[in-house]
C-alpha cells in the first residue's frame, strides 16, 4: 500500500509568540485527532513536522497518524526558511519510497509550509534544493501582513494568505489542511495528480488565495 | 437556541430543519430536522436546470419505481432515498431518512462516526484500528454483499445505474449484518442523464479510468452505467470477503505513482491472482504487516469464497475486465451469494475471527482464516431438479447441514427465492436437522409431499414425522411442481 507523505513546515521565529504559536499547537492537535478518525487518512497518510527559527529543525519524523506525538512547540529566534527547506529535502530523499521498476514507492508528498515573517537567511540554495525534488501539492501560507508572499510565490504556485495570524485564522488553517489531506489520501489514487489547489477543498473564508 | 426554519418542498408539503450545520460533504452542508429523522443537505454550488430535472426525477419517479412497486417497504433498509427537494437561500437541497443508528460506531475511538465501508474492508484498518467487537464474522460480510447486490440488482432493474459505489457510498453493520446505499442523488440514467463523476478510486472501471482524460461528449469516452456499476460491485464483494484489493499488485507500470495508478486501475489493470498472467501478484516484501494475512494470496487465495462466487470472479477479473458486457449482472451476484450462505459451517476454533467460513468437502477440511481443521462430519444435501416429470439433473446447488439448522422452502423449491418477493409463509422453516449421538435426522414440520425414494418401496414421511439421514439417500422434497430432490452425501473430512 502506498504511503501518502505529509509534511508540515511551521515557522516557530520569536514573532510567534503568544497567541499565534499556542494556536499552531491546537491546530496540530486539531489535525491529527480529526485524521486518526478519518479511515482513508488512517490507512494511507503518514506525518512529520519541520519547524523553522534560527535553525530548522525535525520535530517530528515522519510518523503513522496513530503514532504521532505531537511535538513541543516553542516560538523565539529568526525565521531560517532556506535551512527548514533544505531540511525538507533531505529529510524527503531518506523518508519518500521512490517508485523504479520493481518496487511500488510513495505517493508525491503534500507540503504545507506556515510562517509570518520573512527568511532571515539566504534561502536560496535550501530553495533550489526543494525544487530539484518531486513533491506532490505544495501550498504555502502567509500568517498576517509580514509574511513575505513574493518569496513563498518561488516556492509554489499555491499561496494562501491569513489576513492576522491569531487563533480563529490559524485554526481554520489547520482544519482546511486537515480536509485537504483527507480528500487527498482519498482521492489521490483517481491518478488526477496536477498539484493545483483545485484539488483541495475551497478554503474557508479566514483564508485567501494569494493570485 | 438554533433556529427553526420551514421551507416548502417541490411536492406541495413543508420541511422543518434546524438551522445548524451537523455536518459538511464534498458538496452540501447538511441539517437535522426537529425530530433527527430526517436529515436536509443543501448543495453549495448551484444546481443548474438540468441537475434539478434529474433530483426531481430521483425524488420522483425513480423513487416510485423502486419503493411503490411491489416489495417496495422492503428496500426502505436499503437505501438512504432522497424524499423530498426544498429550496433555501437560492440554494438546493434534498431531504433524506437520517441514517440508521446501527451504522453509527457507539463508543471506542471513533464514537459517533459513519460506519462507511472503508473502515472494514481495509485490512490495516481491520487489524490495527477497528475493535474486535465492531468487526463480525465472515457471515455477516456474506450477508452485507447479499444486500449491497440486492440493492444494485433492483436499481439497475429498474434501469438506473448508481454510478458511484464506493465503500464510501455503502454504511455498513457487520454486527448485524446489514447495509445501506446512500449518495443516491448521483443516480444516473442511462442515455438521460450523463454522471457527474467518474466515480471513486479503487472502484473505477478500466475502461472509464482509460478514456477519463477524453473530453466530455468523445464518443470513444466511457462514462459510468451499469456496467461500470458491476465492476464496482465486484469489487466491494471481493474487499468485503477478502480485505484486499484484486486489482492493487507488485506489477510496476510507470514510475511515476500516478501515472502507475492510471494503468493500474485503467489500460492495463490485471487480477492479481490471474490463473496464467502471474506479473501482478502481490509483492510481499512490500507488504507491510499490518496488511497480512489478508493480503496473502497463497495463503487466503479467492477460492476460498466457494465455487458460485469464484466463478463470478473469474467472470468479473479475467473475462469481463476489459469487457464490461462479460461482467456479472447484480443479480447473479446475489443468487451466488445466498447459495454460498447455504456452504458455510462454523469454525471448531473458539478463537478465529472469521467464526465461519465455506466448507470444502475434502479429507482436508479446514478453516482457510485460521487453519484449524473442521473435525465434524456433515451431511450435505445435494440438489436436483426436474425439467420433465421424473428425471432429475444436478443443480449444482448444495446445502451444507447444521445441528439444529433449519430447511426453508427456497431450498425445497427452486421457483422460490429468498429476496423481497417472498411471501411470510415462505420464511418459516418447513423443517430442521438434528444430529444425536452422531446419527443425523431431519424432521419435518410442515412439507406435505415428502418422500424417501431410498430404497425400492418409497415412503411418505408426514409432517411431525422424522427421518434419519444416511449416505446417497435420495429425498423428494415435494412433488409440487419446481420441487428438488435431495441426495444426501457425508463429507470426506
Amino acid at each position: 500500500m502506498r504511503r501518502l507523505p505529509v509534511y508540515l513546515v511551521l515557522d516557530t521565529s520569536a514573532s510567534m509568540q503568544g497567541e499565534p504559536i499556542a494556536a499552531v499547537r491546537r491546530g496540530v492537535k486539531t489535525l491529527i485527532d480529526t485524521l486518526r478518525t478519518d479511515p482513508y487518512a488512517l490507512e494511507t497518510a503518514f506525518l512529520s513536522i519541520i519547524t523553522f527559527n534560527t535553525n530548522a529543525h525535525l520535530a517530528m519524523p515522519l510518523t503513522e497518524l496513530m503514532s504521532f506525538k505531537e511535538p513541543d512547540l516553542n516560538a523565539s529566534g529568526c525565521t531560517a526558511l532556506g535551512e527548514a527547506l533544505e531540511l525538507l529535502s533531505v529529510k524527503s530523499d531518506i523518508d519518500v519510497i521512490k517508485t523504479d521498476q520493481n518496487v511500488k514507492g510513495d505517493w508525491k508528498p503534500l507540503v504545507f509550509i506556515m510562517t509570518d515573517g520573512a527568511p532571515t537567511d539566504d534561502y536560496r540554495y535550501g530553495l533550489a534544493e526543494f525544487k530539484k525534488r518531486k513533491f506532490g501539492m505544495v501550498v504555502a501560507c502567509a500568517a498576517g501582513r509580514n509574511a513575505n508572499i513574493n518569496v513563498l510565490k518561488k516556492i509554489t504556485d499555491n499561496v494562501v494568505q491569513l489576513e492576522t495570524a491569531d487563533s480563529r485564522t490559524i485554526s481554520a488553517f489547520f482544519k482546511w489542511v486537515s480536509a485537504s489531506v483527507s480528500t487527498s489520501s482519498m482521492k489521490i489514487e483517481s491518478g488526477a495528480e496536477t498539484g493545483l489547489l483545485s484539488e483541495l477543498p475551497p478554503p474557508p473564508p479566514e483564508i485567501n488565495v494569494v493570485i | 437556541m438554533s433556529q427553526l426554519i420551514t421551507v416548502k418542498a417541490t411536492d406541495g408539503t413543508y420541511f422543518d430543519f434546524i438551522d445548524e450545520v451537523i455536518g459538511s460533504g464534498a458538496m452540501k452542508d447538511v441539517y437535522f430536522s426537529p425530530d433527527h429523522k430526517y436529515v436536509v443537505g443543501f448543495f453549495r454550488n448551484n444546481q443548474d436546470g438540468r441537475s434539478i430535472d434529474r433530483l426531481m426525477n430521483i425524488v420522483g419517479i425513480y423513487r416510485d419505481k423502486i419503493f411503490k412497486q411491489a416489495g417496495g417497504d422492503y428496500f426502505k433498509d436499503y437505501f438512504c432515498w432522497p424524499e423530498k427537494l426544498v429550496e433555501w437561500n437560492g440554494k438546493i437541497g434534498v431531504v433524506c431518512p437520517a441514517y440508521n443508528k446501527k451504522f453509527f460506531f457507539e463508543s471506542g475511538m471513533f464514537k459517533g462516526k459513519e460506519k462507511e465501508g472503508k473502515w472494514f474492508a481495509s485490512a490495516k484498518l481491520r487489524n490495527k484500528f477497528l475493535p474486535a467487537s465492531e468487526k463480525g464474522t465472515w457471515l455477516n460480510y456474506l450477508q452485507i454483499c447479499i444486500r449491497i447486490a440486492r440493492a444494485v440488482r433492483r436499481l439497475h432493474a429498474a434501469g438506473l445505474a448508481h454510478s458511484d459505489l464506493s465503500y464510501k457510498n455503502v454504511l455498513v453493520d457487520p454486527q448485524t449484518g446489514s447495509a445501506c446505499i446512500i449518495d443516491c442523488d448521483g443516480l444516473v440514467v442511462p442515455g438521460k442523464y450523463p454522471p457527474d463523476v467518474a466515480g471513486s478510486p479503487d472502484f473505477i472501471a478500466p475502461e472509464v479510468m482509460q478514456t477519463k482524460t477524453l473530453k466530455v461528449g468523445d464518443p470513444n469516452k466511457a462514462l459510468p452505467s451499469i456496467y461500470t456499476d458491476r465492476h464496482a460491485l465486484a469489487v466491494l464483494i471481493y474487499m468485503y470477503l477478502l480485505y484486499r484489493h484484486p486489482l492493487r499488485g507488485g506489477k510496476v507500470f510507470n514510475t511515476d505513482p500516478a501515472k502507475d495508478e492510471e494503468l493500474a486501475m485503467g489500460k492495463f489493470a490485471l487480477f492479481i491472482e490471474h490463473p496464467t498472467d502471474f506479473s501482478n501478484r502481490p509483492n510481499y516484501k512490500q507488504i507491510s504487516e499490518s496488511e497480512m494475512p489478508q493480503s496473502d494470496i497463497d495463503k487466503r487465495p479467492y477460492t476460498l469464497v466457494g465455487p458460485y462466487l469464484k466463478a463470478l470472479f473469474d467472470r468479473a477479473f479475467i473475462e469481463g475486465l476489459h469487457n464490461p458486457e462479460k461482467r456479472p449482472s447484480a443479480a447473479e451476484w446475489e443468487d451466488a451469494l445466498v447459495k454460498t450462505a447455504d456452504l458455510v459451517v462454523q469454525c471448531n476454533n473458539s478463537k478465529c475471527d472469521s467464526h465461519w467460513f465455506v466448507f470444502n468437502n475434502n479429507e482436508k477440511c479446514q478453516c482457510p482464516f485460521c487453519g484449524a481443521k473442521f473435525k465434524e462430519k456433515v451431511p450435505i444435501f445435494n440438489f436436483y431438479y426436474s425439467k420433465s416429470k421424473g428425471t432429475f439433473r444436478p443443480e449444482n446447488y448444495s446445502l451444507v447441514i447444521h445441528d439444529n439448522g433449519p430447511l426453508f422452502t427456497w431450498h425445497v423449491n427452486r421457483y422460490v427465492t429468498p429476496n423481497e418477493k417472498i411471501n411470510a409463509k415462505d420464511k418459516v422453516p418447513v423443517g430442521d436437522f438434528h444430529c444425536q449421538r452422531g446419527n443425523w435426522y431431519f424432521v419435518n414440520r410442515s412439507l406435505e409431499s415428502l418422500w424417501d425414494f431410498s430404497n425400492s418401496e418409497k415412503k411418505h414421511i408426514k409432517p411431525g414425522e422424522q427421518v434419519e439421514l444416511k449416505q446417497g439417500q435420495k429425498l423428494l422434497l415435494t412433488t409440487e411442481e419446481g420441487g428438488r430432490l435431495a441426495i444426501v452425501q457425508f463429507s470426506e473430512n
